[in-house]
């Protein structure tokens, strides 16, 4: 399973963008837009790096917590599974798969001093059934590939090795999007190295024809990636709360 | 996998229980118990399936981590000799979870003891050969996958009864495996594990990090312990938190290999407890080295220069899975076959191995019920008789009675029976349902392709195991 990415179950769940880019339909009844339903897992991604953050966890955990987070909504709806209790509970789940177990009531103590909403007040017992249910919503597939491996390894192929420190930041943000959901590990580190090189001004453009992956797939993940630095560099707290309210709405 | 859990009946039951016959708990073990149950689902119908129930652990902290690890990796691998999980449940009501298998009526714990106290004759060569090699196969998939087993042990290697799989070996319970490429914590802060007698020398001398070379130290105490129905290693474990000394365990090592020395194993002297020699364990000396007498083996012969670099002090000398499957002894007559229990040879005795006894007296909520009528033995017979697959037990109790025999359950039953019903025919291959939204086929395969370098070799260093896909590694 490490040592082979394209015979593991994340190869095989990989989805196309039209796939990802789906309101589930209760959220839809409820009014929630394309933007809003994007614009909750933005915000949950950076609400789970909060958390991760008090109760020091690594990053790749954070990065496991939040493909578990967006997996679980390809699947089930945002009005079923409530995102503020599911993003604490991708990372409880994460922690364990990734062998750095956070203990669920330092967690707990953690979402009540990062909320003011007493609504996203959670028990400990709240965390425990959320975890059954996340098992079951990501069909019990835990395994998650990472572009950090490959990156470090690309970078120091690519004779870069003292860009890893801006590249890695880079793929911290794609985490804020789908891509981990829709491209493999290495081709998202592939384009967050050529977003580098742009900036850097590092011409790596042999390098990169030597590998002899599809540039354009790097490209266009490379433009995606800038496309959300255009558009989701400040989210306004009012839009978060409108879109959170709607998933309220009882019907 | 997994199922709708609207809970039906109006009962706390889950509706996913109907879908099992439930005949009795078969283990135990620290984590919960283990059941026998008969699929009633029509595309298994009557298929036999152990089912591993595990407590919410007491701490208040959820599924176990061990289920989790458990869980994770088999769901990704796949492979003849390894146990097969086919589902998964869960009980909302009361957060318990269950991994259902593929049964195995056989495992090498019993098989040995069978032939130690019920046969009084060793097991044949073919049969050692051939579970060896199994055994290995299974061990270089896992390796290959930088999956390390870390607490191999005779009751964890099962083999499959009566059937199309009959006599295949299945590495079982992977509730300590780990991946073992880039760990976020050292291996040994998670609690040393491995039941003493088949840890590695590495291990008891304190090294941290540990590779997939452990594993192999073990599979060289069980070849040594199917030739002579006796573990090779039987030290007095030393219980204590966290991670004693095991002082015994290494001078039974010493005893047998002769002392370690620093030429034969250059790293040895960085190792903390050899080091700190606290309790003079470098005067321990030994130097009559007698595992050929003590295997009953010629040192000249292949199956004692095979076993001998399995029990290799340095690890990093220590023959890998791959390695052995190439060795010369399983070249040599009598040659390895799947079905590890009947060997194709005119003339061989066949061995009927006992079935595993069924406590019929336990539910799934693990509580006795105590019948007016219990179940007669032969009952349990006939449900035992259409066993096909397997079971991961790992019953404490078993490390810790060495020799004693354990203490049987109720309605324990012979095993001929067992034997006279017609094999199942092909097509029992699982539920397995897969939900995996969209199949990519082959087309990524290729693109991996494309990645390779046409200068392939610099950066990125192999593994030096044998993949099943050559490819570069992310």
């Amino acid at each position: 399973m490490a040592a082979n990415f394209w015979a593991s179950s994340h190869s095989k769940q990989l989805l196309e963008q039209v796939e990802v880019d789906v309101v589930p339909q209760l959220d839809k009844d409820r009014g929630v837009t394309l933007d809003e339903f994007k614009l909750i897992k933005v915000h949950m991604t950076n609400y789970i790096w909060r958390l991760a953050q008090y109760v020091k966890v690594r990053q790749r955990v954070v990065a496991t917590a939040v493909s578990y987070f967006r997996r679980v909504y390809t699947r089930k709806s945002m009005t079923e599974y409530d995102p503020p209790l599911v993003a604490p509970t991708c990372l409880y789940l994460a922690s364990k798969a990734e062998e750095s177990t956070v203990q669920a009531r330092l967690l707990v103590f953690y979402i009540r001093k990062l909320c003011n909403d007493e609504r996203h007040k959670y028990e400990i017992k709240d965390i425990l059934e959320m975890e059954m249910k996340l098992l079951e919503a990501l069909d019990y597939y835990l395994v998650v590939y990472h572009p950090y491996r490959p990156l470090s390894q690309l970078l120091q192929d690519a004779g870069l090795p003292d860009l890893n420190h801006f590249a890695w930041g880079i793929v911290n943000d794609t985490y804020k999007m789908d891509l981990i959901l829709i491209h493999p590990p290495y081709m998202i580190a592939l384009a967050c190295i050529y977003i580098t090189t742009v900036l850097k001004d590092k011409d790596k453009i042999s390098w990169f024809e030597e590998l002899r992956v599809d540039m354009n797939i790097v490209k266009n993940i490379s433009l995606e990636i800038l496309d959300f630095y255009d558009n989701f560099r400040v989210i306004p707290e009012e839009r978060i709360a409108v879109a959170l309210n709607k998933l309220r709405v009882k019907m | 996998m997994g199922d709708r859990s609207a809970a039906g009946g109006g009962s706390n039951r889950p509706a996913w229980l109907q879908q099992y016959d439930l005949l009795g708990k078969i283990g135990e073990g620290t984590y919960g118990l283990v059941f026998l149950a008969r699929s009633k689902l029509q595309s298994n119908l009557d298929k036999s399936i152990a089912i591993k129930k595990f407590k919410q652990s007491k701490d208040g902290d959820g599924v176990s981590p061990t289920a989790i690890r458990e869980i994770m990796l088999l769901r990704e691998i796949s492979n003849e000799n390894v146990v097969k999980l086919v589902n998964v449940h869960i009980n909302h009501a009361d957060m318990s979870l269950y991994l259902a298998f593929d049964y195995a009526e056989h495992d090498l714990y019993e098989v040995i003891r069978h032939h130690r106290e019920r046969v009084n004759q060793s097991i044949n060569q073919y049969t050692v050969k051939s579970l060896l090699w199994q055994l290995l196969n299974g061990l270089n998939y896992l390796h290959s996958n930088w999956i390390i087993h870390r607490d191999l042990k005779p009751s964890n290697i099962l083999v499959m009864g009566d059937g199309d799989e009959q006599g295949v070996v299945k590495i079982a319970d992977f509730g300590l495996a780990r991946v073992y490429q880039a760990p976020l914590k050292p291996l040994s802060e998670n609690g040393v594990v491995v039941t003493i007698w088949y840890r590695a020398p590495e291990l008891l001398l304190g090294a941290k990090h540990y590779t997939s070379a452990v594993d192999m130290w073990a599979v060289g105490c069980i070849f040594a312990e199917l030739l002579t129905l006796r573990p090779l290693f039987q030290g007095i474990e030393v219980k204590a938190n966290p991670n004693p000394f095991q002082l015994d365990q290494l001078d039974k090592i010493f005893k047998v290999l002769g002392h370690p020395t620093q030429e034969k194993w250059p790293t040895l002297v960085h190792l903390p407890h050899w080091q700190s020699d606290q309790q003079h364990i470098q005067g321990h000396k030994y130097d009559s080295p007698g595992l050929h007498s003590y295997v009953n083996l010629p040192p000249k012969s292949v199956g004692y220069s095979l076993l001998s670099k399995m029990l290799e002090y340095d690890p990093r000398k220590r023959i890998t899975a791959s390695q052995a499957l190439e060795h010369e002894y399983f070249r040599t007559d009598p040659l390895p076959g799947r079905n590890s229990l009947v060997s194709c040879q005119p003339g061989e005795k066949t061995v009927n191995y006992p079935a595993r006894p069924v406590d019929v007296t336990t539910d799934f909520e693990g509580t006795t019920n105590v019948q007016p009528h219990p179940m007669s033995s032969g009952h349990a017979m006939a449900n035992n008789a259409s066993a096909a697959s397997l079971v991961s037990t790992r019953p404490v109790a078993r490390s810790q009675l060495p020799l004693v025999g354990m203490p049987r359950l109720p309605n324990l039953h012979g095993g001929i029976s067992g034997y006279n019903i017609p094999p199942h025919g092909p097509g029992m291959a699982g539920l397995n349902p897969t939900n995996i939204p969209i199949q990519r086929g082959g087309g990524q395969a290729h693109s991996q392709q494309q990645l390779r370098r046409k200068d392939s070799g610099s950066g990125i260093q192999n593994s030096g195991y044998t993949l099943q896909q050559k490819s570069r590694r992310f």
